[in-house]
C-alpha cells in the first residue's frame, strides 16, 4: 500500500512571482544564443519578479544563488532556461526544495540540446527560438502547483536476467548483501563466453578455472535461484514492484540426474556442440560442458527423435540408472515479483562469412578466435592440440587478421570490440608457450593495449619474436595442401606483403545478442547506434537505464572485458542494493484527480488506462471512476480520453499545456511547428540530436509530456486555432511505449483528427504524426527538416481557414 | 562416411563445421526389412517414423496394397528405434541392429 509522505498541500492561492534564470553553460548556450537579451525579455513575461542570466546554473553557486532570490524575493516559482531537464531538473528541484518550495513549483526550458546545439550557425533563430522557450516555461510555472509525492515499497527482490560472468557476480553480490536473487538464462547451463575460453588476458589465468568455482557458489547459494533454458516473457509494473513471468522449458530431465553420462553414449542423434563452436559433437541428450552448472542433462527437443505426444526412441531413459529422464516435464511459467532487474545478456560475436575476402568457410584452415579458443583448451576437442581442419598437423607459421567486424563502417560494425587486440596477443603467447618453433605474424590496424597490464603482456608478445605488420590483408587465397597465402600492404613499411601459412585465426569482434530487441522492448530499454543498451548517462550513470530499477552490467553495455563486465556487475548490483535496501521510493505525482461531479461513469478512461490504475465505483447511474494511486504509472492517457472535463492529470494539467502552446504560438504562428513529445523516447532523440549537434531548422517549439497518450485532440485543435502551420504528434514506436501500449490511443487521437480535417477542409498534411526511439536523434533532425520544409508551403489563407475552423477551441 | 550423413541439418548456421571427434561417436543402427506380403499400405510408419526413412512405393502386392519401402540414399539414417515395428498393425517390418 502506498503511504502519504506529508500533509496534503494547503491551497495557496498567493500570486505567482516567478524567477527565471537563463544558463550561459559557458558557451555551449552563450555560444548561439545572446543570453542576456533573452533574460531581458523575459523580465517582461506576466508573473515573473527576477530574470538574470547566470554562467553556470548547475554549479554550487547557481543553485546559491536559485535559493538566495527565492528567499529575498519570495519566489514562489522557478523557471532554469538551461540544458534538457532529462539531466538536471532533479539537481534544480532539490535545490529550491532546500529553499523551502515545493519542488513541483519549478520548470525547465531546453536551450540547450533543443536549441542552442541544434541551430549553432542561427544565433537570430536561436535566440528567438530561446525567448519562446523560455515564455512557454514561464506560462506552465505560474499554473503549477504543489504536490505530495507517494511512498511505495519496493520489493526487496531482484531479477537477473543473463548468466554470464557479469550476470553471476550480480547475483552473488546481490544474494550476499542478502537479497532472493532469481537468475534467468536462455542456455542450459550458466557460464556465458568466459566457460568456452581458454585462458584470459591480461593475466593469463585459467578461464574456466576461475569461472567454475563462482558458477557453483551461485548454484549452491541459498538465495540465488537459477532458472536455465529460461526466458523471460513479459514484464510489467516499475521500479520496485515489478511483475515478471519466466518461461522455463523442459529439459525432460529431473533434478536427480546423476550426470554419469550414460544416456547420451546410447542416445543415436548427433549434432554439433555449440558450446564447442561445433568442433566436437554431442547427442541430443547431453550435458554442454563438465562443469555445466547446473549439472543435469538436458535433451534438446528439437533433435530428439520424439516429437510432440509420439515416443518413438526411448533408449536414454532404459539406460537411465536414476530414473531421472520424465518425457511427461512440461514447461513451466513462473510468476515473480521483484523490486530490481539486471540485464546482463552479454554479447555474441562477429560472423566472418560476411567478408568473403578472408575465405572463411571456404577454406577451411581460416579459423575464428573463439575456434581457436576451443581448439587450444585441453578439454576441447583436440585436448588442446593446436592442428588444422585439413590434415590434423601443427601448422608451423600461423597468422593472426586483426578487427574483423570491427571499425568498418560498411565491413561489420563501425565501433571497436575492445578485446580483440588483447585476445590476439594472449593466442599468440599460449601458442609460443607450448609450439615455440611456430612463427605467428599479427596483421593489424592500430594495437590498442591500454589496460591495466595490457602493455606489458604486449611486450611479451613482442620479444617472443612475434611480429606485428600494419595492415589487415586485402585477400586469403588457399594454395598447395590446405595452406594459405595472405597478400595486403603493409602500410608502415608501404610495401606489399605475400605470406604463406599453415593456419589463418580471425580475430571477430562482438556484436549485441540477435534477439536483444526482446528484453529491449520488455523492459522499454533504449540502444545506442552500435545496437548495445544504452546507459542513463555515459559517465555519470554508467550502470543505470532510463527505466528506473533496471541496470546493465557486462557486454550487454559493450564490449568489454572480463574485468570492466565483474566491476559493472558490482556496480550494477550495489546500484539495485541502494534501492532495495531503502525498502521504498516516491514516485512522481503524476496521477489523475477525478472530478466526481463532472464524472458521467462512461468509462472510457478506464478502457484506455494501460495499467487497470482506474476503477468503478458504484452501480448504474450513479456510477463513477476512482484512480488506484499505486497503480498509476502517470502517463496521463486517460485525461486525454475524457470528453467531460472530468480528468486532471497533476503536473501535465489542460490548462498548463494550452498555456505552453499559446506562449509558443504568440508570435510568428504561421511559420511555426508545433510539436508534442513523450519524455522517454521521442523527447530524448530529440536531446540525442542535440547531443550529436545535428543541426535543424529553428522553427520547431517542443511540448514534452510523460507519454504522447496525454496528447488531447484539444491541444492539436488549439495549435490550429492558434494558426500554428504544423503539428507534430510524437512518442515512442508502436510496441516501445514506455506506458505498455498507451500510444496506440495516440495514433486512434491522430487518425481520428486526420479525419475531422479532412471533414473541416485543413490539409491533412498538417497533422505529422511519428515515432522516434531514444536513439534516433538523425531520424528526428531529419523528420523536423522536413516537417519545417511543409510548414513553408502552408498559405496564409490556409491557415486562416484552420483558424476559423477552431476558433472555439 | 556413414556419420556425417547423420548429422541433423536443423542446427544454428554457425556450426558448419565436421565436429572433430565425429568419427568416435557411436551410434546405432538398423537396417529395415519389409514384408511385402503383409504390408496394407496404413501409412503409420512413414508419417511416424523420426528419420524419415521410409515411404510409399509403387510396387503393388498380391493385396492390391503399394507398399511401403526405404527412401534411396537414407538407408543409412535409420537408427533402430523400432518404433516402426511396434506400430505397425501388420508386423509388416523389422529391424534388424547392425553393430558399427
Ligand atoms: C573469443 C573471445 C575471447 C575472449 N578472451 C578474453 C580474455 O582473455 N580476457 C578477458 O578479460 N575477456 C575476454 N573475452 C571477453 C569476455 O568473454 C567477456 O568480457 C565476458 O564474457 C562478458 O560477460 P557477460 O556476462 O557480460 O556476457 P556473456 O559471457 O556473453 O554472458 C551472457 C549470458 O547471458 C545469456 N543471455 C543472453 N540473452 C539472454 C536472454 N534474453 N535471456 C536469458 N539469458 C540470456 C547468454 O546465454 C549468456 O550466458 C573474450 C571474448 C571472446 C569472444
Ligand atoms: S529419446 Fe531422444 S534423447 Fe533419448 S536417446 Fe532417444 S533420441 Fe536421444
Ligand atoms: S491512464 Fe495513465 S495516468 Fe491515467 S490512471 Fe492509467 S496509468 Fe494513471
Amino acid at each position: 500500500m502506498a503511504t502519504e509522505e506529508a500533509a496534503p498541500p494547503k491551497p495557496k492561492k498567493e500570486e505567482p512571482r516567478v524567477g527565471v534564470y537563463i544558463c550561459h553553460c559557458g558557451l555551449n548556450i552563450a555560444g548561439s544564443v545572446d543570453v542576456v537579451e533573452v533574460a531581458r525579455v523575459a523580465e517582461k513575461f506576466p508573473g515573473v519578479v527576477v530574470s538574470k542570466d547566470y554562467r553556470y546554473m548547475c554549479s554550487d553557486p547557481g543553485q546559491e544563488l536559485l535559493k538566495k532570490d527565492i528567499k529575498e524575493n519570495n519566489l514562489n516559482r522557478i523557471v532554469v532556461a538551461s540544458c534538457t531537464p532529462r539531466l538536471h531538473e532533479p539537481t534544480f528541484r532539490a535545490a529550491i526544495q532546500e529553499a523551502g518550495l515545493n519542488k513541483y513549483l519549478f520548470e525547465m526550458a531546453n536551450i540547450r540540446e533543443h536549441c542552442s546545439w541544434v541551430h549553432l550557425r542561427d544565433r537570430e533563430g536561436a535566440t528567438a527560438k530561446a525567448i519562446d522557450l523560455v515564455k512557454m516555461a514561464v506560462s506552465r510555472a505560474v499554473l503549477l502547483e504543489e504536490q505530495v509525492e507517494q511512498k511505495v515499497p519496493v520489493i526487496r527482490r531482484t531479477l537477473v536476467i543473463g548468466g554470464g560472468v557479469a550476470g553471476i557476480q550480480s547475483a552473488l553480490d546481490l544474494a550476499d548483501a542478502g537479497y532472493q536473487v532469481y537468475m534467468v538464462e536462455k542456455n542450459p547451463s550458466i557460464g556465458g563466453r568466459m566457460a568456452q575460453i581458454d585462458k584470459t588476458f591480461p593475466t593469463m589465468d585459467c578461464s574456466i578455472c576461475i569461472l567454475a568455482p563462482k558458477m557453483s557458489e551461485a548454484g549452491r547459494h541459498p538465495l540465488i535461484e537459477i532458472m536455465t533454458n529460461s526466458e523471460v516473457k513479459s514484464v510489467t509494473g516499475y521500479v520496485g514492484n515489478f511483475q515478471v513471468e519466466i518461461l522455463e522449458k523442459a529439459r525432460m530431465v529431473k533434478d536427480t540426474c546423476t550426470a554419469c553420462g550414460d544416456c547420451s553414449k546410447v542416445c543415436p542423434v548427433i549434432a554439433p556442440n555449440e558450446f564447442d563452436m561445433g568442433l566436437a559433437a554431442r547427442k541430443a541428450i547431453y550435458q554442454p560442458f563438465a562443469q555445466a552448472v547446473p549439472p543435469t542433462y538436458i535433451i534438446d527437443r528439437n533433435l530428439c527423435l520424439n516429437k510432440g505426444h509420439v515416443i518413438a526412441c526411448e533408449r536414454c531413459v532404459e539406460a537411465c540408472l536414476a530414473k531421472s529422464i520424465d518425457f511427461s516435464l512440461t514447461d513451466k511459467t513462473t510468476r515473480l515479483d521483484v523490486g530490481t532487474i539486471v540485464v546482463a545478456t552479454g554479447a555474441t560475436t562477429f560472423d566472418p562469412t560476411k567478408l568473403a575476402e578472408f575465405g572463411y568457410r571456404k577454406f577451411p584452415n581460416v579459423i575464428t578466435t573463439l575456434e581457436f579458443e576451443r581448439l587450444i583448451n585441453a578439454g576441447g576437442p583436440t585436448r588442446g592440440h593446436l592442428v588444422r581442419f585439413t590434415d590434423f598437423k601443427e601448422p608451423e607459421r600461423v597468422a593472426f587478421v586483426q578487427c574483423i567486424g570491427s571499425r568498418s563502417e560498411n565491413r561489420g560494425n563501425p565501433y571497436c570490440s575492445n578485446i580483440c587486440c588483447m585476445e590476439t596477443i594472449k593466442d599468440s603467447l599460449l601458442i609460443k608457450e607450448h609450439w615455440p618453433d611456430v612463427a605467428i605474424d599479427v596483421y593489424y590496424m592500430d594495437i590498442r593495449a591500454f589496460g591495466k597490464g595490457f602493455e606489458d603482456l604486449y611486450k611479451r608478445a613482442k620479444a617472443e619474436g612475434i611480429r606485428f605488420i600494419r595492415g589487415i590483408p586485402a585477400e586469403v587465397r588457399e594454395t598447395n595442401g590446405g595452406d594459405l597465402k595472405v597478400i595486403g600492404e603493409n602500410t608502415l613499411m608501404q610495401r606489399v606483403y605475400d605470406e604463406t601459412y599453415g593456419m589463418v585465426i580471425l580475430s571477430i569482434g562482438l556484436e549485441p545478442q540477435e534477439d536483444s530487441n526482446v528484453i529491449q522492448r520488455l523492459l522499454v530499454l533504449n540502444k545506442t547506434a552500435d545496437g548495445f543498451f544504452m546507459e542513463s548517462h555515459p559517465k555519470l550513470l554508467p550502470v543505470d537505464t532510463p527505466t528506473k530499477g533496471v541496470f546493465l552490467a557486462g557486454c550487454a553495455e559493450s564490449p568489454k572485458d572480463i574485468k570492466d563486465s565483474v566491476t559493472q556487475a558490482c556496480a550494477a548490483a550495489s546500484r539495485a542494493n541502494i534501492l532495495m535496501a531503502r525498502g521504498e521510493i516516491s514516485v512522481e505525482a503524476l496521477t489523475p484527480i477525478i472530478e466526481l461531479d463532472k464524472c458521467t461513469g462512461c468509462g472510457l478512461c478506464v478502457k484506455v488506462c494501460p495499467f487497470n490504475a482506474l476503477q468503478f465505483v458504484g452501480e448504474g447511474k450513479g456510477r463513477k471512476v476512482q484512480v488506484i494511486e499505486a497503480a498509476c504509472a502517470g502517463c496521463g492517457t486517460c485525461g486525454a480520453e475524457c470528453m467531460f472535463g472530468a480528468i486532471t492529470n497533476k503536473h501535465y494539467t489542460d490548462a498548463q499545456i494550452l498555456a505552453q502552446i499559446d506562449a509558443a504560438l504568440e508570435v510568428g504562428a504561421e511559420k511555426k511547428v508545433m510539436a508534442f513529445c513523450c519524455n522517454w523516447c521521442s523527447y530524448a532523440g530529440a536531446d540525442f540530436a542535440g547531443v550529436s549537434r545535428m543541426q535543424y531548422a529553428p522553427d520547431v517549439r517542443i511540448v514534452r509530456t510523460m507519454c504522447s497518450g496525454r496528447i488531447a485532440p484539444k491541444f492539436i485543435r488549439r495549435a490550429f486555432a492558434k494558426g500554428a502551420a504544423v503539428v507534430l504528434v510524437s512518442g515512442c514506436h508502436l510496441g516501445d511505449c514506455h506506458y505498455i501500449n498507451a500510444n496506440h490511443q495516440t495514433k486512434k487521437r491522430v487518425e481520428k483528427m486526420w479525419a475531422e480535417l479532412d471533414r473541416k477542409g485543413v490539409r491533412k498534411e498538417r497533422l505529422q504524426l511519428d515515432w522516434f526511439t531514444a536513439a534516433e536523434g538523425q531520424k528526428f533532425a531529419d523528420r523536423i527538416n522536413e516537417i519545417c520544409g511543409i510548414a513553408t508551403t502552408v498559405t496564409a489563407e490556409e491557415i486562416q481557414k484552420a483558424v476559423a475552423a477552431y476558433k472555439e477551441n | 562416411m556413414v556419420l556425417e550423413k547423420a548429422l541433423p541439418e536443423q542446427t544454428h548456421a554457425r556450426y558448419w563445421r565436421k565436429p572433430l571427434d565425429i568419427d568416435s561417436q557411436k551410434i546405432p543402427r538398423g537396417k529395415v526389412h519389409i514384408i511385402d506380403v503383409r504390408c496394407k499400405e496404413c501409412g503409420f510408419c512413414i508419417e511416424f517414423c523420426p528419420k524419415d526413412v521410409l515411404e510409399k512405393s509403387d510396387k503393388y502386392n498380391r493385396k492390391g496394397y503399394n507398399v511401403v519401402r526405404v527412401v534411396k540414399g537414407r538407408e543409412d539414417m535409420c537408427v533402430a528405434c523400432k518404433h516402426c515395428e511396434d506400430i505397425c498393425p501388420e508386423f509388416a517390418l523389422w529391424i534388424e541392429e547392425v553393430k558399427g
